[in-house]
């Protein structure tokens, strides 16, 4: 059994009154894909967000790489988790050059750049990107703060959401390399067909878990059906 | 990535040339000087426009990094009223104590900007940027009525104020009024020059910043209260005067891309240059009637913004 690096008990959000997120438990192992599933406004974005320190109100037991993310400073946290949004954005138009910049190191950067095959847009500002090209230049920078994988948690909301085939393909493997790099990951995703690939689904439902387990019992047509409302 | 040395050392020799010729024109004609005596007259002026404009650019060009907004800048979203603001409510209260203590214009004056900035912060919280720069015009009109109130009520502080108002203050400059401000705003200016990192990554929105291992609370607070110093500090020199701030990063961006690292001292160099030709140029294409540096700074500034905004892609 490999070291849990990410764990949530009775884990509750609630944000302007609402409850968004329901009493979560949950573990994530180092080596281990965990696909988070469920309906828009499921709650998927905020159990990420609570699980990446960046909700502080959240209540329940959480335990990041051995310490409390609520409760810790984000220069600490930084190097035990990295974290990718649903839709990144930049108040700046920055090149692709001036974004790795941003990332710990500029070298681990365009490492992820070439390997997302952004190799030959580094003078692209980011306005002049395509949309999916935007996103795996700001997950190039999720996975360079990343680091070496070893021990780390990695936090993706909908990474291959708005990319082609073969960039979704493309982050599909950096995912998986991260994992067997020794990295315990969390995606919330709306693609079923991937999630059946991790070791693990978590199926969210009005901010509950509904079903947690490897995805041949946790994912089955009858709680598809349930919980999307199709067959 | 390029390096943007030469870019701001160029910027640096022809601000050091704009500084001589500025020390050179007046209303006394061109020259220093026989013995250097025009030039010891103009210097206090000529350090004061330097000083506030290096002071504005970076204010500026920090409000415009914490609030994600390239429209932010303090003569707009009201701090720069604020400190007005609050130096009418200190000549309103005490004319003597105020010209017998130095520091107290200042310190009033950056106490009303803090004040504004935090009413800004607090008005603002959790919504979208545009809302927020309209709370912040909302203020500018009202400190800046709170001023013209006093300055009515108050016939001994009416001249100054209204003068501080329309940005005339640079005439008034000698040193000995002029130098606590004057590091005011070099002090403001190298501590915000330490806010590029942050500020990059604030670029990436609040939860990414913080993922990158920002305190962007303290990032927050820090713009808060360095921009209210530098702020209070320019005003103190000059009056009240907008465009700067919110001019100086946008060439600055234009000229070396958004990064603060290089961005911040060049908008700084920047602001000062333009706020030292404005001032140069109001006092010497009519000697005799001259204009303010708040008002040759619109002349300037308004139709140059306009022509910026246009090409903004978004």
């Amino acid at each position: 059994m490999s070291e849990v690096l990410l764990a949530s008990l009775r884990l509750s959000v609630d944000l302007a009154g609402r409850t968004v997120l329901d009493g979560v438990a949950l573990t994530v192992s180092a080596g281990e894909v965990v696909a988070v599933v469920g309906a828009n406004g499921a709650g998927k974005t905020t159990l990420l967000r609570a699980c990446a320190g960046l909700l502080p109100e959240a209540t329940g037991d959480l335990t990041l790489g051995g310490v409390d993310p609520r409760q810790t400073a984000p220069e600490k946290l930084a190097r035990l988790r990295a974290y990718a949004p649903q839709h990144p954005t930049s108040a700046w138009d920055y090149t692709l050059a001036e974004l790795g910049t941003l990332a710990a190191s500029a070298a681990e950067f365009r490492h992820w750049q070439e390997r997302f095959g952004l190799h030959e847009l580094t003078a692209r500002k980011l306005s002049e990107l395509s949309g999916g090209e935007r996103k795996v230049a700001h997950l190039s920078l999720t996975f360079s703060a990343l680091g070496d994988a070893y021990g780390k948690v990695l936090l993706l909301d909908e990474p291959t959401t708005a990319l082609d085939l073969c960039r979704a393909e493309l982050v599909a493997r950096a995912i998986r390399a991260s994992a067997q790099a020794g990295a315990a990951v969390l995606v919330a995703t709306h693609d079923l067909a991937w999630a059946r690939t991790c070791e693990r689904v978590l199926v969210l439902s009005e901010g509950r878990l509904v079903s947690a387990g490897p995805p041949s019992t946790a994912l089955t047509a009858e709680l598809v059906r349930a919980t999307w409302g199709v067959a | 990535m390029k390096c943007h040395a030469g870019t701001l050392a160029l910027a640096a020799l022809l601000l050091a040339l704009l500084a001589l010729v500025a020390l050179a024109c007046g209303s006394a004609g061109f020259g220093w000087g026989t013995n250097g005596e025009l030039l010891m007259l103009r210097l206090p002026r000529v350090l004061a426009a330097l000083a506030a404009g290096l002071a504005l650019g970076l204010g500026g060009a920090n409000q415009q990094g914490v609030f994600r907004n390239p429209l932010a800048d303090p003569g707009l979203t009201g701090v720069f009223g604020g400190a007005l603001l609050g130096i009418a409510l200190l000549l309103a209260g005490a004319t003597e104590f105020t010209w017998n203590h130095r520091w107290a214009l200042p310190t009033a004056a950056f106490a009303g900007a803090l004040a504004t900035s935090a009413v800004l912060v607090w008005l603002g919280r959790g919504r979208s940027t545009s809302k927020l720069l309209l709370t912040g015009l909302g203020l500018n009109a009202f400190t800046a009525a709170g001023t013209l109130l006093i300055a009515a009520r108050f016939p001994e502080a009416r001249d100054i104020l209204i003068n501080g108002a329309a940005g005339d203050w640079l005439g008034t400059a000698t040193l000995e009024l002029a130098w606590l401000p004057i590091l005011g705003c070099v002090l403001a200016a190298l501590l915000l020059l330490t806010q590029a990192a942050a500020l990059d990554r604030l670029a990436l929105g609040e939860d990414m910043a913080f993922c990158l291992g920002s305190d962007v609370a303290q990032t927050r607070r820090q713009g808060v209260l360095l921009t209210a110093l530098a702020a209070a500090a320019a005003i103190c020199l000059v009056g009240q005067v907008a465009f700067i701030g919110l001019l100086a990063p946008h060439l600055a961006r234009a000229l070396v891309g958004p990064r603060h690292r290089a961005m911040l001292p060049l908008a700084g160099l920047l602001g000062a240059g333009l706020l030292l030709l404005a001032d140069t140029l109001g006092r010497s294409l009519w000697p005799q009637t001259p204009i303010s540096a708040a008002a040759m700074t619109a002349l300037l500034g308004a139709p140059a913004f306009v022509w910026i905004a246009s090409r903004r892609h978004e």
